[in-house]
């Protein structure tokens, strides 16, 4: 590969530096554009107590294209799909190289605390969300403390 | 030799689809009042083939024009032509009554808060539109003595690196990046395909990075040609009046003043296709209803072309028959019983004056039934126009053969001396005729299916069983062409082509 860019370097610098509360990122001792990242689940959020587990990588071209990002933790939300796979705009068509992985995470966070059922990427679950979001909260509490709570 | 006379006839034949094609109008009777074709004619379309070069003049013109009155950089007269369907004067007018409007909703500029826009005064805005691709660049430091270098070094926030002031450009927005971000950023765009949509680098920012900052900064002649080629697409789409020839890898554009779903003929590769929609043409039905029929068609087809079998019996004898021609009038080989293909009639009641086949019968009572039955009724309505729709088509097709044999038949004739290829050509004429009349023919069915029950709908289905009528008589004739009389068959033509152009003009939604 060749040697790191001095945009991810900086970037990274910056986010042991300077860590976003509630959001870890650390880059993998082989492959430095691969970054093992813990966001905590927002309060007054369903996934308020949670520790979920996520992988960022930057790809070649970054930050022309978008990171990509995928939860590993499962969670039960109407934008986050069995893969972990994100419907979010920033990664997709509102990516800008002057957005960063900071950015992108907190956008991430944001999402946890306002799910948008309008978009859905899994369907049965935003189904839910729209027809009895009681129960989907409900479900989303439960996913949290059997998948993203440590014993 | 024989390919000679193929290419003779390809060449002679070309009239045939053409509209200005006029073959009963043959001289005797030129004391008759000309007729201003775009009344006579329902289907009367001027328009113009034009190469990419033709076009790329043109948009020139039209830029260079908005250039002289408003005096402002060509690329930004581009970005403004193309948000206002190339229209110089609506952008004038625009630009005369509120500039700073017009250069937000054409994303030059930001867009401002009120007490912002105030403070923008149409010189400010003006001075914007004057700027070239200099302009782009910060300004130098006003008073930097020679001591001092003019430009300060800054950080780029996409590279993270630190760099002279001139080595920086920002549009209109203000947000400044390095020329090498700029420029990977510019490939990577263009390389998906986006080229006058390409936006600043900034989140959130929507303003447009005009054409001159691309090209000043993309150096390679790979991504400057496909730029080029991207933009030229965009430029042209945005056009009103143009439209790109749907055949493949045709490179001719068509343009028209007259934006309605009449039917352009590409003169280069023959396509033809509704200058509205760009689909194949449909008249009589309108672009929004032939959409809607063709995604009906792709979903229920299966099952449709499942229940409307290949073949069917002889309503007399019963023996299978499979169609062999477009013709629908069938004479049973066995049992010589005339009757129609389609509803497998008698033909006997067709060839009167209330021909039925092409009407379908709405059960009276069908408010009162049951769901089911209802769901059944729908799906027998549908078959009815699907049937008739796919029949014509069909049709269509195997008369292009019956023309084939044709061609072979008069070709033996030609060559045993029974009269010369002109003394033949009105066989041609006849196809090319029925050909037009059964494509129309089959697309009234689409148009009968979405109709609502009413006196216009009887109207329309009484033409249009009147043209299916006289296109079965035709089509018998063209098949039987050596024993029918040349005058009878001329006859029947211009009967057939009254009857098509009747009902176009009566029911072809394009108002002239």
């Amino acid at each position: 590969m060749s040697s790191l860019p001095r945009r991810i370097i900086k970037e990274t610098q910056r986010l042991m530096q300077e860590p976003v509360p509630g959001i870890n990122a650390i880059p993998d001792e082989n492959n430095a554009r691969y970054f093992h990242v813990i966001v905590t689940g927002p309060n007054d959020s369903p996934f308020e107590g949670g520790v979920f587990k996520l992988e960022l990588f930057l790809p070649e071209d970054y930050p022309m294209s978008a990171p990509k990002v995928r939860f590993i933790t499962k969670i039960y939300h109407p934008n986050i799909d069995r893969l972990g796979r994100i419907c979010l705009d920033v990664l997709k068509d509102k990516w800008s190289p002057a957005l960063q992985i900071r950015t992108i995470l907190l956008s991430i966070q944001a999402l946890l605390s306002a799910p948008n059922p309008d978009d859905p990427l899994a369907n049965d679950v935003a189904e839910l969300w729209k027809v009895n979001e009681a129960e989907a909260i409900r479900n989303a509490r439960e996913w949290t403390q059997k998948y993203a709570v440590e014993d | 030799m024989e390919s000679d006379i193929e290419m003779e006839l390809e060449s002679d034949n070309d009239g045939e689809y053409d509209d200005d094609y006029d073959y009963y109008n043959t001289g005797e009777d030129c004391d008759v009042e000309r007729l201003d074709p775009k009344r006579a004619d329902p289907e009367y379309f001027e328009y113009d083939c034009l190469t990419v070069e033709d076009i790329e003049k043109l948009l020139n013109e039209l830029v260079e024009k908005l250039n002289t009155i408003l005096q402002i950089t060509p690329s930004l007269a581009k970005v403004l032509l193309l948000e206002h369907q190339w229209n110089n004067t609506v952008v004038v007018e625009k630009y005369r009554q509120d500039a700073n409007a017009l250069l937000v909703t054409a994303r030059i500029k930001p867009p401002t808060s009120s007490a912002d826009a105030a403070s923008t005064s149409a010189a400010a805005a003006a001075q914007l539109l004057k700027m070239g691709s200099s302009g782009y660049k910060a300004p130098p430091a006003v008073g930097g003595n020679a001591n001092t270098p003019p430009y300060r070094s800054q950080m780029c926030p996409v590279c993270a690196s630190s760099q002279l002031g001139d080595k920086f450009y920002s549009l209109a927005c203000g947000h400044s990046f390095c020329k090498d971000c700029w420029t990977m950023y510019f490939e990577t765009q263009i390389f998906q395909g986006i080229s006058i949509q390409i936006g600043c680098m900034a989140p959130m920012c929507n303003v447009r990075v005009p054409e001159d900052l691309v090209l000043t900064l993309v150096t390679r002649p790979v991504m400057r040609d496909k730029y080029q080629q991207f933009a030229f697409k965009d430029y042209v789409k945005s056009h009103p009046e143009l439209r790109f020839c749907p055949g493949p890898n045709c490179q001719i554009i068509v343009q028209s003043s007259e934006i309605s779903a009449k039917r352009a003929i590409c003169k280069v590769c023959r396509t033809g296709f509704c200058f509205k929609c760009g689909m194949d043409y449909h008249a009589p039905t309108d672009c929004q209803v032939i959409k809607k029929w063709l995604t009906k068609c792709a979903d229920d087809s299966e099952t449709a072309n499942y229940i409307s079998a290949h073949t069917k019996d002889c309503p007399k004898c019963h023996i299978c028959i499979e169609k062999n021609g477009g013709c629908n009038h069938m004479q049973c080989f066995n049992c010589k019983h005339d009757f129609c293909w389609m509803c497998l009639g008698d033909w006997k009641t067709h060839g009167s004056e209330y021909y039925e086949c092409s009407r379908y019968k709405d059960n009276p009572n069908i408010a009162n039934e049951s769901v089911h039955v209802q769901a059944r009724e729908a799906l027998k309505k549908y078959l009815h126009y699907y049937e008739r729709w796919e029949n014509h088509s069909k049709s269509l097709k195997l008369e292009q053969q019956t023309i084939e044999r044709l061609r072979q038949r008069i070709n033996t004739k030609v060559m045993n001396g029974s009269g010369t290829w002109i003394d033949w050509q009105y066989l041609f004429n006849a196809a090319g005729l029925l050909a037009k009349c059964r494509y129309t023919l089959q697309y009234t069915y689409p148009y009968a299916y979405y109709m609502e029950a009413g006196s216009r709908k009887n109207l329309f289905e009484y033409q249009q069983a009147q043209l299916e009528a006289e296109i079965e008589n035709l089509s018998w004739k063209i098949e039987r062409a050596e024993t029918t009389d040349l005058g009878d068959l001329e006859n029947q033509m211009d009967i057939a082509e009254k009857r098509r152009t009747t009902l176009l003009k009566d029911f072809f939604p394009v108002a002239v």
